[in-house]
């Protein structure tokens, strides 16, 4: 009872309980932040990751499989999966418009079902849209212009549909969309939006340079080079294509914007030779001859069509329902492809090699995720054994107070108070600056996570100070996130932090030998 | 002398301090019986052992222990001396009184609240509620009797040093102990206010019959003893009793 009437006294009459507050409160705030940032960084990342992969991939690299439209029908029969959608992914090299060469992932789709089962249309880059986005307080962006509304809307209808009107020859060709960051010519801007150059420069054999395109989705085109391989896999012959550009996508994430390109799944199934094929049968003796039914002539014999081999992908996307889970989506998968397996038996992979291959998207970017989850463990770590500075400025706070008030223990066990009940005063002091310290740092992190953004708008007008720079962290806006069983963890922390500080002052108050407390001066 | 059973027995007690390796004895073997409702006055130099022997009587100290030392304090049927510290604090919260010469109050707390916590360390967090009207209308009594009634509010830095005193006084007197201890209680007070002080002691001892024992310079206290006890170097030298009790 005494306890806890001190208690509310030394509160409100002490300048020292107000500072160890302070202390838990800003570690409290500070964890809350750091978390919430960084986990929500993490989700960002992950959801960015995850919306040009689907849920469950089925791969089959190089040679792919076939049949693959009669898998995507048993697919999407199962009530777990939502949608699929066939690709092929492989590597090629790029030829951007100034002569660079660099190694690229070609993505084969079919963009109607490609854009069921990802979010495509929404990283397309190049649209109009109604409102700037987070950061673009000028309405720099030029997709907001009205003069190019029409054009965004054509850029955007050609990415829908993989193809481009050549406005020499008036036919409308199979077209690529690149990823933002692929030609460097689209300049990040501290807004967060692209500043597309008109034109870049290519170097000439004569030591001059000439311009070349610069806004890709306005007549410009890259050359695509892949190595075609044969039905066992093994590389055939180099297959170069120029590709014109419909449009450009932005995913969220860095990698892949700058190194990835979307063509027409049927134009990758030719250039890979993964395209329907007639089988034919050799001819053994070269001077065998045949009669032309035609012109009834004898001719060299032809070789004889005994089949048709079918188109094949190396990949088909699963989009699975909402809240279902993973894990369960997977396992599914697999026992669909077994049974699309036994229909197909020496045709198309044996369910037994396909085991490692169909995986979900948390498994395929298992080493990003892990990446941001160990930085993130990181740095809590770090900004954990800061806080917990906080336990000594408590226990010097604490100590302080109970020399201060020595005199007062004395009192307390004249009258009859025990060791214990003593050291509980200052136990359950600490409890509760702690519990108003936590309440107050969670407060305040949660208020400054929710206003993260604007708070540092506001730095940056005031003091120009940008410690989020969308030219380097590529997402416009700091991601965050309070999660509410972080934001319990933090708060218990909190508070023990406190009760931690004040157990060795509490202790020693209860070893205080009441008499020499007494004559305490 | 009253025939009856002394409320305690001091026998033999001695106390050694240790200030690092010296060894600084204050009570040589003390011996003291103090009889129901008696007022006894301490009296001695200063170093002579007396609020040490006070505070071992009130269960504050331990006196030393020898393995064949016959040291004991009995108090009524209870042994003090070989009580365990939760004994102890049972002995201060309800036999026991203090009255220290500086009130040791607590400053953060109104009077009437430093004069409750006593109560609320005797009766505990869950006891306390079932008594508190007891107790609040006892403290109010006392400090009605004590002429401090309109101050119930007030804080101990906002009343004068004889009003302190009375309010240490009634603090020491909420839980009706049997015995008070008070150690120099007029010794911070001007001549007049400790007069009214010594006026309110023995007003109690005369209402209640509480046992005093009070260590004390001034001769005015021991004037009004029963009983006066002269220590020098920390051994009983002298032993007045006043034959009117």
């Amino acid at each position: 009872m005494y306890q806890s009437l001190l208690t509310k006294k030394y509160l409100t009459s002490k300048l020292m309980p107000i500072l160890a507050m302070l202390a838990v409160m800003l570690s409290v705030a500070t964890i809350l932040i750091t978390w919430s940032v960084m986990g929500g960084f993490l989700k960002t990342l992950v959801n960015s990751g995850r919306s040009l992969i689907g849920d469950v991939t089925i791969s089959w690299p190089n040679v792919g499989f076939a049949h693959y439209e009669e898998l995507i029908v048993m697919l999407e029969e199962d009530e777990l999966i939502d949608g699929a959608t066939p690709i092929i992914e492989t590597f090629g090299l790029i030829q951007l418009p100034d002569d660079r060469i660099e190694l690229i992932t070609i993505k084969g789709i079919d963009p109607v079902s490609y854009d069921r089962v990802t979010n495509y249309t929404d990283t397309i880059w190049w649209k109009p849209i109604d409102k700037p986005t987070a950061k673009d307080h000028d309405r720099s962006d030029i997709r907001l212009d009205p003069e190019f509304s029409t054009a965004m809307a054509m850029f955007e209808s050609n990415a829908t549909t993989l193809s481009r009107l050549n406005t020499d020859s008036g036919q409308t060709e199979m077209a690529g969309v690149l990823g933002v960051e692929v030609t460097g010519l689209n300049i990040r801007t501290i807004d967060g939006i692209y500043d597309p150059r008109a034109y870049g420069f290519r170097a000439t054999p004569d030591g001059g340079v000439e311009r070349v395109a610069g806004f890709m989705p306005a007549g410009g085109s890259v050359g695509l080079t892949v190595l075609s391989l044969d039905s066992t896999g093994k590389p055939v012959d180099p297959e170069t294509r120029t590709i014109p550009i419909a449009n450009e996508f932005q995913s969220g994430i860095y990698e892949i914007d700058k190194s990835t390109i979307f063509v027409p799944l049927e134009v990758m199934q030719e250039m890979l030779r993964l395209d329907e094929a007639r089988k034919v049968e050799m001819v053994e003796n070269p001077f065998a001859t045949e009669v032309d039914p035609v012109t009834g002539k004898l001719r060299p014999k032809q070789s004889e069509v005994i089949g048709i081999d079918p188109a094949r992908v190396t990949t088909v996307l699963v989009r699975a329902v909402d809240g279902a889970e993973l894990n369960a989506v997977r396992d599914r998968v697999y026992d669909i492809y077994s049974d699309f397996e036994a229909l197909h038996v020496g045709e198309v992979p044996s369910v037994f090699s396909m085991d490692n291959q169909v995986r979900t998207w948390e498994d395929l970017n298992a080493t990003m995720i892990n990446a941001v989850k160990k930085e993130t463990g990181l740095v809590l770590f770090i900004f954990g054994i800061v806080s917990f500075t906080s336990v000594f400025l408590v226990l010097a706070i604490f100590w302080s107070m109970i020399s201060e008030k020595t005199k007062d223990i004395g009192i307390l066990r004249a009258l009859g108070a025990s060791t214990p009940g003593v050291a509980w005063l200052w136990i359950r002091y600490g409890m509760v600056i702690g519990l108003i310290g936590a309440v107050c740092g969670t407060g305040a992190g949660y208020l400054v996570v929710l206003n993260i953004n604007s708070i540092h708008d506001w730095l940056g007008r005031t003091f120009n100070l940008v410690i989020w720079d969308p030219r380097t962290y590529y997402f416009i806006e700091i991601p965050s996130e309070v999660e509410i069983d972080k934001a319990i963890i933090v708060f218990v922390v909190g508070v023990l932090t406190c009760v931690l500080g004040s157990l060795i002052p509490a202790f020693r108050s209860a070893r205080m030998d009441p008499v020499k407390a007494l004559r305490f001066e | 002398m009253p025939a009856q059973q002394p409320i305690l027995t001091v026998k033999s007690i001695r106390k050694t301090y240790h200030l690092g390796r010296v060894k600084v004895p204050v009570l040589h073997g003390v011996d003291l019986t103090v009889q129901h409702k008696e007022w006894i006055t301490i009296l001695g130099a200063s170093g002579s052992g007396k609020s040490t022997l006070m505070h071992i009587i009130g269960g504050l100290d331990r006196p030393d222990r020898y393995p064949t030392d016959p040291a004991s304090i009995v108090y009524g049927d209870r042994v003090i001396t070989d009580l365990g510290a939760a004994g102890l604090n049972h002995y201060r919260s309800t036999e026991v009184g203090f009255v220290f010469q500086f009130y040791h109050l607590l400053p953060e707390l109104d009077i009437l609240q430093n004069i409750c916590i006593g109560s609320m360390i005797r009766y505990g967090r869950f006891g306390y509620g079932s008594h508190r009207k007891g107790v609040e209308a006892r403290a109010k009594d006392l400090l009605d009797r004590f002429g401090l009634s309109d101050r119930v509010k007030h804080r101990p830095a906002e009343l004068s040093g004889g009003e302190r005193q009375r309010v240490a006084i009634a603090r020491a007197l909420i839980n009706e102990p049997a015995l008070l201890l008070a150690d120099e209680p007029t010794g911070n007070l001007d001549l007049k206010t400790g007069e009214s002080i010594l006026e309110v002691l023995a007003g109690l001892q005369a209402d209640s019959g509480l046992t005093m024992v009070m260590v004390t310079h001034d001769s005015r206290i021991a004037a009004r003893a029963n009983r006066t006890i002269r220590l020098i170097d920390g051994r009983v030298a002298e032993e007045t009793a006043d034959s009117s009790v």
